[in-house]
């Protein structure tokens, strides 16, 4: 409910004019002087005072000022003598919201009441207003700024290099990744340099050429390459990166870029580390090939001894052969594990795969025929010459081809007649496969699952228990890779992919992720 | 005291080495390139030892032992194993395949692992046979 405060000296006029307004529904408190009016007013206050302009002491002008200085939102209206236009004006300069003339009458109290109230209202409301506005905008700042600090921190603390730019390709932000990838501190680089000007020369073109067409290029997908640092170091990295768009507005870009300095670090630390576990597993397959030697080499030297002691030649001309077979053993035992050890370039050169895997069929041509098994050469006419590493072909197929003939060895059914092709087929994408299938014993799923991570015999005395290791890292060297199908009691399938090179290149360095994909060896049952 | 003693294995020079071992003390030795053909040995010459490797191919000398510890007439022929692989291993994988539902069979009573020298085998020779 509106309260007023009257004041008026009059107490006829108070009496009447408090007892019509209070009749309109108004709770009314009076006073009769302007003192007497503040007082009341301090203690306690009114939505609208209504006070006489001329009194004895404090004038309406004067509890004006006090009431508008005391609460600028309480309305004011002044009573004025008729006729009294400079006090009327002078009372609305000072912030009356409304005067009265006298004699008061009703119509017009009700009135400037009214319009005192609708202001009081729309202050009100006005206030009310503001408030929710300036709460909204200290919320939405504030949210601005948690949002904003939260990206800061979030390109801050990524590990890989973020690089934004304006619509000038500009360089605005610059993280700790990127300061690491590029070697240059943040301060030298935002606002001072261009994203073109940090990147290879195909690159920064694309770049450029993408922010003046009206409808180049829009995203650069993850792809590997190489960044040069401030140093003059060439760093791998997967770099993808955008066109900031706003409703077709180039807003600028921003690339991403993953530092693979260590990531290729790790892959050559593991591809050694996993070389060296397995040498280490070699070496307890190798101690069974060794007892084997060894026992030759002493056998040999009883037998020589026997021959001698007796002066029997024939003795003496076994055990020595006996010794020099088991040197001849020794020697293979060494060099497989010498060439395992070893670094090696794969050294491309001209060859006609077709005629390597005829001199391997060859080459076991005699111990295929005293194991009865039958070998098949199945080759491509369409391979023509093609540059590749002859040794690497060579050695595997020779691998190969004498472990089938070990399944056929090693089978133990009868009346099978054993058979191992050789095939060769040229394969789209630059690539020629050997495939060396046998009939023979096959392996079990545990056989196959170590065949190339740890040596172990199945095979007696045969073999230096190194050949599928020395073939697996020269096929990797070649960027290729192997792949073994076998079921238990119906054969295996060896296949290897070897990629051909489009010229000779001496000693052509292995291209990065060639020896990952190769080291996927893939050993399925058919 | 027996003197025929069968030897079984896949590498020529172990047999080379030890008929002639055998020979110097005075025993009669046979031949068997692969467990099959040592199996067929056995039953038509019936030798009072086998000499027997472990690991060759066609036959291997772990199914020929089994074979003869659970055939009711081979049963008693003495078997002295020479063998790379170490005893432990080698009676490992027999009970590995007596827990896979094999028959059991006894452990060899004479274990050498390669290499083995020339006296030492024709100790053990002797011990088994005399």
């Amino acid at each position: 409910m509106t309260r007023i405060l009257l004041i008026d000296d009059e107490p006829d006029i108070l009496r009447v004019l408090s007892r019509s307004l209070a009749t309109d529904g108004y709770t009314v408190a009076c006073a009769r002087s302007g003192t007497e009016g503040l007082a009341a007013f301090e203690a306690q206050r009114a939505d609208i005072v209504v006070t006489d302009i001329k009194m004895p002491g404090m004038d309406g002008i004067e509890v004006l000022k006090h009431i508008k200085a005391r609460d600028p939102d309480s309305e004011v209206v002044i009573i004025t003598g008729h006729g009294d236009i400079d006090s009327a004006v002078e009372a609305l300069q000072f912030g009356a919201s409304d005067f009265i003339n006298k004699p008061v009458r009703d119509e017009a109290m009700s009135i400037a009441l009214k319009r005192a109230e609708d202001k009081i209202d729309i202050k009100r409301q006005l206030k009310e207003h503001t408030h929710d506005l300036e709460h909204k905008i200290e919320t939405a700042t504030r949210e601005l700024r948690r949002r904003r600090n939260f990206l800061g921190r979030v390109i801050r603390s990524s590990n890989d290099g973020i690089v934004a730019t304006d619509e000038h390709l500009g360089i605005v932000v610059f993280n700790p990744g990127a300061e690491s990838i590029f070697g240059y501190p943040q301060e030298e680089v935002v606002h001072k340099r261009r994203l073109p000007e940090l990147l290879p020369e195909n690159m920064a073109a694309s770049f450029l050429q993408a922010m003046t067409a009206t409808d180049g290029r829009k995203d650069w997908p993850w792809t590997e390459t190489e960044l040069v640092s401030r140093t003059g170091e060439r760093i791998p990295v997967r770099f993808s990166a955008s066109i900031l768009n706003e409703r077709g507005q180039k807003l600028g870009a921003v690339a991403f870029i993953q530092d693979l300095r260590e990531i290729k670090g790790l892959q050559l630390e593991l591809v050694r580390s996993e070389r060296l576990a397995a040498i280490g597993q070699t070496v307890a397959g190798l101690a069974h090939g060794i007892k084997n030697v060894l026992q030759g080499l002493k056998g040999g030297s009883y037998l020589v001894d026997v021959g001698i002691t007796k002066s029997d030649s024939q003795k003496l001309q076994k055990g020595w052969d006996m010794i020099k077979r088991s040197i001849d053993r020794t020697s293979n035992l060494v060099m497989d594990l010498l060439s395992y050890s070893k670094e090696r370039e794969p050294e491309y050169k001209e060859c006609a795969p077709n005629e390597i895997a005829a001199e391997v069929c060859d080459l076991v041509r005699e111990r295929a025929q005293q194991d009865r098994t039958e070998i098949v050469r199945d080759f491509d006419p369409a391979i023509g010459r093609v540059c590749m590493d002859p040794h690497t072909i060579h050695t595997a197929l020779l691998n190969f081809v004498s472990n089938a003939l070990d399944a056929c060895l090693f089978d133990e059914s009868a009346g099978k007649s054993w058979q191992v092709r050789v095939r060769t087929g040229a394969e789209p994408g630059q690539s020629i496969r050997f495939d060396v299938s046998d009939n023979g014993a096959g392996m079990s799923d545990e056989v196959q699952g170590k065949l190339f991570s740890s040596f172990f015999s199945t095979k007696g005395h045969r073999g230096t228990g190194l050949g599928l290791l020395v073939t697996r890292k020269l096929v990797e060297e070649h960027g290729g890779s192997i792949e073994v199908t076998s079921r238990r009691g119906e054969g295996t399938t060896f296949s290897m992919h070897l990629p051909v090179r489009t010229q000779a290149r001496p000693n052509g360095p292995p291209r990065a992720g060639q020896t990952a994909t190769a080291r996927e060896f893939a050993a399925k049952e058919v | 005291m027996g003197n025929r003693v069968l030897v079984v294995d896949d590498d020529p020079d172990v047999r080379l080495f030890t008929t002639t071992v055998l020979e110097e003390n005075g025993y009669e030795p046979l031949e068997a390139e692969n467990g099959e053909d040592g199996l067929q040995m056995i039953r038509a010459e019936q030798p009072d030892l086998v000499i027997l490797d472990v690991l060759m191919p066609r036959q291997s000398g772990i199914r020929l032992y089994r074979e003869l510890k659970t055939h009711a007439e081979l049963k008693n022929v003495k078997v002295l194993i020479v063998s790379g692989i170490t005893q432990k291993a080698f009676l490992r994988s027999q009970q590995a395949l007596t827990e896979f539902g094999a028959a059991p069979v006894p452990e060899p009573e004479f274990y050498l692992e390669k290499p083995v020298e020339a006296d030492v085998l024709a100790d053990h020779i002797k011990k088994a046979i005399g």
